[in-house]
């Protein structure tokens, strides 16, 4: 897998203001930032970074709508032409009786299905072997990521030095 | 931009409240001069509000003590709205006070198991359910847990805002005035959570004395809730569109906006979850509540699902909505006439019957329309028999409404009167459920049918001296007079809110979760959203 290896040239900061301060001066520098990795969520870094809302909400209505319809059409099948039953004198299709089931249905199908497909979009399946840069940036580190396969030494060297001004604590080059 | 602002409660705005205040007192007295001999529009308008104003008040000093329990820093910068808001408890001691005195000296028919000697055994108009409640449907416990436990909690609310305008000038370095502040909050979740219940039940589920619903504070306190919370949304917006609270920014709103979006879904769930258990258990004095209610009051049934579940919950499920000004005004406004209207569902079809069964003993009659079966004279070890019987008679006679085949209903006559008595079980609901099963014999069948029969005589027998059914404005739907008096308890309520808030800082300036609040970020990225309004990115 030689031809799939990538060159990453990463920083790490200790505290997530440093962080947001530097991708701030990256965007001015026009760097094209790889990725970026906290060991938290870090309020207000979508934005800096450019990145879009998630459209994966959408699919969760979708698989939501998807599972409600299907415990209700089920249950009606069920209950009024494949095995019609009489519960304690309710008439076959009694739809306060179907609520709960189809609510459960909606939830599962909608937790289920965003689940599903973000790991799907993010690659993450069993067997996978975990990649990362560095164990610290799960713990306490801050860091920015730069794709350096493609680059010529003097534009790693720039990097290098974004990283300097920056105040980054800790630079370092790592093949995935 | 300065944090230490003070609200203004300028003239203009009081002359608007007033006014508001004057038109709820005209339609007051119209809904009194307008009405039955029991004056029941009247005193149902006024106990509505009352307890929808007086509760908004309590779920407001509710919220805010479980947040400062739950260490909640967020919301900071709205908190002294919802302290202000939770005075009014104060003039609501005066308003629930009101109606204990009219039950004290029978000034309304509101409550049915009031009627003079309707707990008495030797009475003619002896009620066996309600003598059975009389432990706790009696003047003395309704006045001390509608004005009695009020008063406490208003004790709570009072200390709690001292101890928050304390903290303005007095609070010390280790932060006494909030720690007092922590105190009174957390004991006052306990006191409030348990006694609101039996206030709701004393207050507003007696007015059907024969129902019970266990789910029902619950449910209530939800509605409540929900007006609380929707009440604060639109005086945040009003407050921020006069120029004040420039601080409050989207990320406000929006957590503002996931508690009315959460609160109506667990509305809702509790909203069913009573629907459901009764419907299902299809115990007939249980039963009763909801049948009056979805055939007579369909408006009111359904459009309180509508207004308060399904609008809310599409139009909040959307991350940006609640972000959005306008949009949040819309729905609040909604919630909050919806929650009214919830509690004028609770309220208004009930205290019809209690005054149509007032006006029964009032013409020297027994009251026996909407009275639960138990209660019926009958001994209990014939009770099956009698039923059975009854149920013969009305295949009888109201053998012209037998909408069964002719074959069941003749091996319905010739059936013995033993196997009749099982047919006590079964509703209308059975009946068209129980020839269509592949195991049901004709016999079954004919129990069916009979039953339904049963069901039919007895609603004859309604239709003859049971109480008006028919529309009517101020109890099928809220009427003109309604929206007035609710517009004039609302002016009251915003008159004694705006007061209460002008008295300190907009901020509690001491205190020590002001800066997490001040900046306050959800992370929602809502794409094309304007950094109007103070949004959270300014670090």
């Amino acid at each position: 897998m030689v031809s799939d290896s990538k060159q990453v040239l990463y920083g790490l900061y200790n505290d997530e203001e440093d962080l947001k301060g530097a991708i701030r001066a990256a965007n001015a520098a026009h760097l094209d930032i790889m990725d970026v990795y906290t060991p938290f969520p870090v309020h207000g870094l979508d934005p800096i970074l450019g990145l879009k809302e998630s459209r994966l909400h959408y699919l969760g209505f979708i698989y939501g709508t998807i599972g409600c319809l299907f415990a209700f059409l089920t249950m009606t099948w069920i209950f009024t032409s494949d095995w019609p039953i009489v519960f304690g004198g309710k008439p076959y299709w009694s739809i306060p009786a179907f609520i709960p089931i189809t609510f459960e249905l909606t939830v599962l199908f909608a937790a289920w299905g965003m689940t599903l497909t973000f790991y799907t979009i993010c690659g993450l399946w069993p067997g996978v072997k975990a990649q990362s840069l560095d164990n610290r940036i799960t713990d306490d580190k801050f860091c920015i990521a730069f794709d350096v396969t493609a680059a010529s030494d003097n534009a790693v060297d720039g990097l290098k030095q974004f990283f300097g001004t920056t105040q980054a604590a800790e630079v370092n080059i790592k093949t995935m | 931009m300065n944090l230490n602002t003070q609200f203004v409660f300028e003239a203009k705005q009081k002359r608007v409240l007033l006014g508001g205040m004057a038109l709820g007192v005209i339609c007051l007295v119209l809904s009194f001069l307008n009405d039955d001999e029991f004056h029941t529009r009247f005193w149902t308008n006024y106990l509505h509000n009352a307890v929808y104003f007086t509760g908004i008040a309590f779920m407001s000093m509710f919220f805010l003590a479980a947040q400062i329990t739950a260490f909640a820093g967020w919301n900071t910068v709205i908190k002294r709205i919802w302290e202000a808001m939770s005075q009014f408890m104060w003039v609501g001691i005066i308003l629930m006070g009101v109606l204990a005195i009219g039950v004290w000296g029978h000034l309304h028919h509101l409550y049915h198991w009031n009627t003079p000697g309707i707990t008495d055994p030797n009475s003619p108009i002896y009620d066996k359910i309600l003598a059975g409640k009389k432990g706790f449907l009696n003047p003395t416990f309704y006045t001390v847990s509608v004005v009695g436990f009020l008063a406490l909690w208003y004790y709570w609310a009072f200390k709690l805002r001292q101890a928050s305008v304390d903290q303005d000038t007095k609070e010390t370095p280790s932060f006494d005035y909030y720690k007092k502040q922590r105190k009174w909050a957390a004991s006052f979740l306990p006191i409030g959570g348990f006694l609101s219940t039996v206030f709701l039940w004393e207050s507003v589920m007696a007015v059907d004395p024969h129902w019970y619903s266990t789910m029902f504070a619950w449910y209530a306190t939800a509605s409540l809730w929900l007006a609380s919370i929707s009440l604060t949304t639109m005086i945040i917006i009003y407050l921020k569109s006069l120029g004040y609270m420039e601080y409050v920014n989207r990320s406000h709103l929006h957590d503002v906006g996931k508690f009315l979006f959460g609160i109506s879904v667990f509305w809702t769930y509790l909203w069913f979850d009573q629907f459901m258990l009764i419907w299902y258990a299809n115990n007939g004095e249980e039963t009763i509540y909801f049948k009056e209610r979805m055939e007579h009051y369909p408006i009111l049934f359904w459009g309180n699902l509508l207004i308060n579940f399904v609008l809310p919950f599409f139009i909040l499920m959307r991350n940006d909505t609640k972000r959005k000004f306008g949009t949040m005004f819309f729905v609040a406004l909604f919630v909050f006439v919806g929650h009214w209207w919830d509690f004028f569902y609770m309220i208004k079809p009930g205290a019809r019957i209690a005054a149509f069964e007032a006006k029964e003993m009032a013409e020297g009659k027994k009251p026996g329309a909407e009275v639960a079966p138990l209660s019926e004279a009958a001994p209990k070890e014939a009770a099956p028999a009698t039923e059975a019987h009854s149920a013969e008679t009305a295949t009888h006679t109201e053998a012209a409404h037998a909408t069964e085949s002719a074959a069941h209903s003749a091996e319905a006559h010739t059936a013995e009167s033993a196997t009749h008595a099982e047919a006590d079980h079964a509703t209308a609901e059975d009946h068209k459920a129980v020839p269509a099963t592949a195991e049901a014999t004709h016999e079954e069948g004919a129990h069916g049918a009979h039953a339904e029969q049963g069901e039919h005589a007895e609603h004859g027998a309604h239709a003859e001296h049971g109480p008006d059914k028919s529309f009517k404005l101020g109890y099928t739907i809220p009427g003109l007079e309604e929206l007035g008096v609710f517009i004039g308890f609302l002016s009251l309520f915003l008159f004694f809110f705006f007061a209460q808030l002008q008295r300190v800082s907009l901020v509690p300036m001491k205190d020590p979760y002001l800066e997490e609040s001040l900046h306050h970020d959800t992370g929602a990225l809502v794409e094309g959203e304007d950094d109007g309004h103070g949004d959270a990115h300014h670090h």
